[in-house]
């Protein structure tokens, strides 16, 4: 109850934080700017959908790209209520919805009757890399040791995320344990309610180790309250002196990422308009301020290629959560 | 202690007091429209503070803090409407004073509760912050279900005449605190494959459902007709003989509210019920309560705004939100380009003692605006009836419906409050039933987190002195009476 | 008849049973196979309260029988000598179910109106100006306040679409 709160009255901040618009660019050709679209976002206010969302559709009428975007919310069930409600849309070429991994993995531990696969995706727009964390007092110096005392007794290493099963911070530990051969099944995952619960019982050492994304962590970082072993995705984060897993020799890279996709059975002129309206706001500089502004990495991706992606995690999140016997 | 001083010169300016007062009504008259309690106060008047400057800024959230915490207990005792979880405890008995024209006296009895519940939490924040939050971090899953244990031993004193009818209310809640995906492993519970049923009932929305929706149908069931003569006014001061009741209890709020504040599973609804339990163990006048006693208003609205201080402390000393307040002006912090952690005392000193310094004056500036207040508040219970029920079922939808903006949510709000008009129709009472949503599913999520933690051990639940010093008090408590009663036989 | 009549309060202890039925067999269904850690899964609880709650369904039956009898709550404006008004209830149930099922189509002015006025003509209130203007005025104040001021947003509806 505390996080739908907490995420309502954050999202409301941040809603009412954004000075007023001022008059939109002029510069862009009047005949390609988007008209009266809609973002449904599928959480509470104030979740990352929904700043993500509100975020891009302010980034875009700044540039010019798009007058009147309305931004609302219905959330639910990890983003299936809302996920429902656009398929149900079909054939709507003005309505888009804010999205990310935690979708993928709602849709098989909430057992929705829509899919993304029903979806039309758009684009992917931001990524944020998760990491593997430990109290100063840990008994763990890297992410070899970690992984020696953890192959030898998964039961007696429990690791804490900020998520619920299904969702990203429960993901990557399972895969962590797949690419160290370790059966899911044995990981003894403790869930938390978000990154604030988990961090006092990574700093009180109750869990062994914890793995959330790095944003709410920094600070604790940087007094040494935490160190970091290792970090899930593809490259290092600047001033966080870790290795990757793979670099690590464990073959596994992991970021949790968001994106946009729309109702099926759109037309082909509404899908080309909705990706090139996404493609000119990742190239517009209001877009890069709000990237840099929010600590996100870059990682767009448009159409088709997209689809293709979410297929990918689509399988990847099926496959683990098969194993468990959620999906 | 320089530094508070300091503080003290930052907080006591004219900009900055005005700050602090325009904060304190702001928060009060937001915390009183139904739905929205102090964090979404706080939130929504944070652009208000866009254009200040960060300690202004943080001056102002305080005063707002603590104007929304009282607001939304104004609305919990004069309409049975809590307007948030912290407030559920003190509709119990403060409707039944409003009812009886005692609104004045039981606002005030929150109001000096709220005061001395903020003295005392804001200077053990000044005194123990660090110490308090080491000991936070240190306690962990079977610490919290011990507390929870000891929580559902002290249901027992609120039970009510009829025990089993007590427990059938207590079953009730732990019933529908089951619904929705089991937190652990992501299972459905009683969804009956809704989605909408999935993220479980909010709390308030049970609350609201009991009390408010309930109570209207149950009325609208025995109305009475003979010329309806308004709900009196009385006496608009607290008198001698209340003062005499309530002065412990707001004293001993504190001590119960501030530690859990600070604890990583705490938040106030646990602390208020234990609480309104100890008050009712320890006064003479055990039959008034539920009916209209002094005491379950004063000590649990002390003990709620002490456990804002203590939610504090994990925020300054830790960066860690313990409930949703916290983690709104975590957010606001960052806004301003400020990371609450370990450092922070170092990094923004003049910010931080100006703010603690501002809890004491926000404190002192809502006493001082709101007691000539209370019966002003209390005469709008004079409207006639039919309008007065019709506000409050107005009030409870729009509360229900205002932060999800699904009417899925009033259908679950009806049928709560059906419940609630058979049960009081039956002489079911109502508040095990508030206390089983909101203990069983902690209970539950603490008690499998610390089998999981120590791998299906079940030494897991008893691994640390804290949890076996509680489960001793926990038996004393239960073997008490038994002793008593032995006693008095021979 | 009259002997169900005065024991009424079997029907809580039916409503019990049943919801203690319903709470156990939802526990025995959730799949088995599933990776539980620990000795305590997502059944363990379901199952307990719901056998509790049909020890107390047969607990308050023992009670009923033997002339016990749940008192009815009081209160200041509960006038429990006066039989049941179960037609004001009705009235008032209706009020609220109609404002749901309109505040997504016709939108939250309409509704809350539609609740105000509704609740205070079913507990007896007959001003048939007054009240429809008090109505009008809350509901409509209400809106301006949540959804202009505050910014939380309310459905406004055809209504405020128009005005």
């Amino acid at each position: 109850m505390v996080r739908k709160l907490v995420a309502a009255a954050a999202g409301l901040a941040a809603v009412l934080l954004v000075p007023p618009l001022v008059g939109s660019g002029g510069d862009a050709d009047v005949g390609e700017r988007v008209r009266g679209l809609r973002v449904l976002v599928p959480n509470s206010p104030g979740g990352g959908y929904d700043v993500t969302a509100r975020t891009a559709a302010k980034a875009m009428e700044d540039a010019g790209l798009a007058s009147a975007v309305e931004v609302f919310n219905l959330p639910g069930a990890g983003g299936t209520v809302g996920l429902g409600r656009l398929v149900n849309e079909r054939g709507n070429g003005k309505l888009v919805m804010s999205m990310g991994l935690g979708v993928v993995g709602s849709v098989y531990t909430n057992k929705s009757p829509s899919s993304l696969a029903d979806t039309t995706p758009i684009a992917k727009l931001i990524e944020e890399p998760d990491i593997v964390v430990v109290g100063k007092d840990s008994p763990y110096r890297d992410i070899a040791g970690l992984l020696t005392a953890w192959k030898a007794d998964p039961g007696g290493v429990p690791v804490g995320g900020g998520s619920s099963p299904g969702g990203p911070d429960h993901l990557a530990p399972m895969l962590m344990a797949k690419a160290a051969g370790l059966a899911p099944r044995s990981v003894n995952y403790v869930p938390f309610d978000g990154g604030g619960e988990l961090l006092a019982s990574v700093l009180g050492g109750k869990v062994a180790f914890g793995v959330s994304g790095v944003g709410e962590y920094r600070d604790q970082i940087q007094a040494g309250e935490l160190r970091v072993l290792a970090v899930t995705g593809p490259e290092r984060i600047a001033g966080i002196d870790a290795p990757t897993l793979r670099e690590a020799g464990l073959d596994v890279s992991f970021t949790n990422w968001r994106g946009i996709v729309a109702p099926p059975g759109i037309s082909d002129t509404d899908r080309e308009r909705l990706i090139a309206a996404f493609a000119r706001l990742h190239s517009s500089p209001q877009w890069r301020d709000a990237l840099a502004r929010n600590g996100w990495t870059d990682a767009f991706q448009a159409g088709p290629g997209f689809g293709e992606f979410l297929a990918g995690e689509n399988r990847r999140v099926a496959e683990v959560l098969k194993e468990l016997g959620l999906a | 202690m320089d530094q508070l001083w300091d503080g003290f010169a930052t907080a006591l300016t004219p900009t900055h007091l005005l700050l602090a007062a325009v904060g304190v009504i702001l928060g009060t008259a937001i915390g009183v429209l139904p739905g929205i309690g102090p964090a979404m106060a706080v939130a929504l008047l944070l652009p208000v503070t866009y254009g200040l400057e960060p300690t202004g800024a943080f001056i102002m959230f305080a005063g707002i803090y603590y104007g929304g915490m009282f607001g939304g207990s104004t609305t919990s005792i004069l309409l049975n409407t809590p307007g948030e979880s912290a407030a559920v405890v003190a509709a119990i008995d403060g409707n039944p004073m409003a009812r009886s024209g005692r609104g004045a006296q039981a606002l005030a009895a929150a109001a000096i509760g709220h005061f001395v519940g903020g003295m005392v939490g804001t200077t053990l924040l000044v005194v123990l912050a660090p110490t308090v939050a080491g000991l936070a971090v240190g306690l962990g899953a079977p610490d919290f279900f011990a507390i929870m244990v000891l929580a559902f031993a002290a249901v027992t004193t609120v039970l009510g005449d009829s025990r089993v009818r007590g427990v059938a209310s207590l079953l009730i809640g732990l019933t529908i605190g089951l619904i929705g995906l089991d937190e652990m492993t992501g299972q459905q519970r009683l969804t009956f494959g809704s989605l909408e049923l999935a993220d479980g009932i909010d709390v308030v929305i049970v609350a609201v459902g009991l009390f408010a929706v309930g109570e209207s149908l149950w009325v609208a069931a025995h109305l009475r007709r003979n010329p309806a003569r308004p709900i009196p006014v009385g006496t608009p001061w607290l008198g001698r003989a209340d003062l005499r009741r309530a002065w412990k209890p707001w004293l001993r709020g504190p001590l119960i509210g501030f530690p859990f504040g600070a604890l990583p599973a705490g938040g106030a609804e646990i602390p208020t019920f234990l609480s309104y339990a100890t008050e009712k163990r320890l006064s003479k006048h055990r039959d008034e309560f539920g009916k209209g006693a002094i005491e379950g208003v004063a000590g649990p609205e002390a003990t709620a705004s002490a456990s804002a201080a203590g939610t504090l402390v994990s925020m300054l000393t830790l960066g860690l939100p313990t409930t949703a307040v916290a983690a709104v002006m975590l957010a606001a912090f960052q806004q301003y380009g400020i990371q609450p952690g370990p450092l922070l005392f170092e990094r923004e000193s003049t910010l931080v003692w100006g703010l603690i310094a501002s809890l004491f004056v926000g404190t002192v500036l809502l006493l001082v605006l709101n007691l000539p207040l209370a019966p002003l508040w209390a005469r709008m219970l004079r409207i006639p009836r039919p309008y007065l029920y019709a506000g409050i079922l107005f009030f409870a939808m729009v509360g229900a419906y205002a932060v999800s903006g699904q009417a899925a949510d009033l259908l679950v709000l009806f049928a709560i409050g059906v419940i609630g008009l058979v049960m009081r129709r039956y002489g079911l009472p109502v508040l095990p039933a508030i206390l089983g949503v909101i203990l069983g599913p902690a209970a539950e999520l603490q008690m499998r987190r610390a089998l999981q933690l120590s791998d299906g051990a079940l030494t897991g639940l008893v691994n640390t002195t804290f949890s076996i010093t509680v489960y001793a008090v926990v038996a004393l408590l239960v073997l008490w009476p038994l002793v008593r009663k032995a006693r008095s036989r021979t | 008849m009259t002997w169900l009549r005065e024991r009424s309060e079997l029907g809580v202890c039916a409503v019990l049973a049943v919801l203690g039925a319903l709470v156990l067999v939802d526990a025995l269904t959730i799949p088995t196979d599933f990776a539980t850690r620990g000795p305590i899964g997502p059944k363990a609880v379901p199952v307990l309260v719901g056998a509790a709650l049909l020890v107390v369904a047969v607990v308050l039956a023992r009670d009923v029988l033997r002339g016990g009898r749940g008192a009815a709550e009081g209160g200041e404006d509960v006038d429990l000598s006066a039989p049941g008004d179960w037609r004001t209830v009705l009235l008032l149930c209706g009020a609220f179910l109609a404002a749901t099922a309109l505040i997504g189509t016709a939108g939250f002015p309409v509704a809350g109106f539609v609740l105000f006025w509704g609740a205070a003509y079913a507990l007896g209130s007959r001003g048939h100006v007054r009240d429809p203007l008090i109505a009008a005025a809350v509901s409509v104040l209400t809106y301006v306040v949540f959804d202009v001021l505050l910014g939380v947003p309310l459905p406004g509806g055809p209504l405020m679409g128009v005005l």
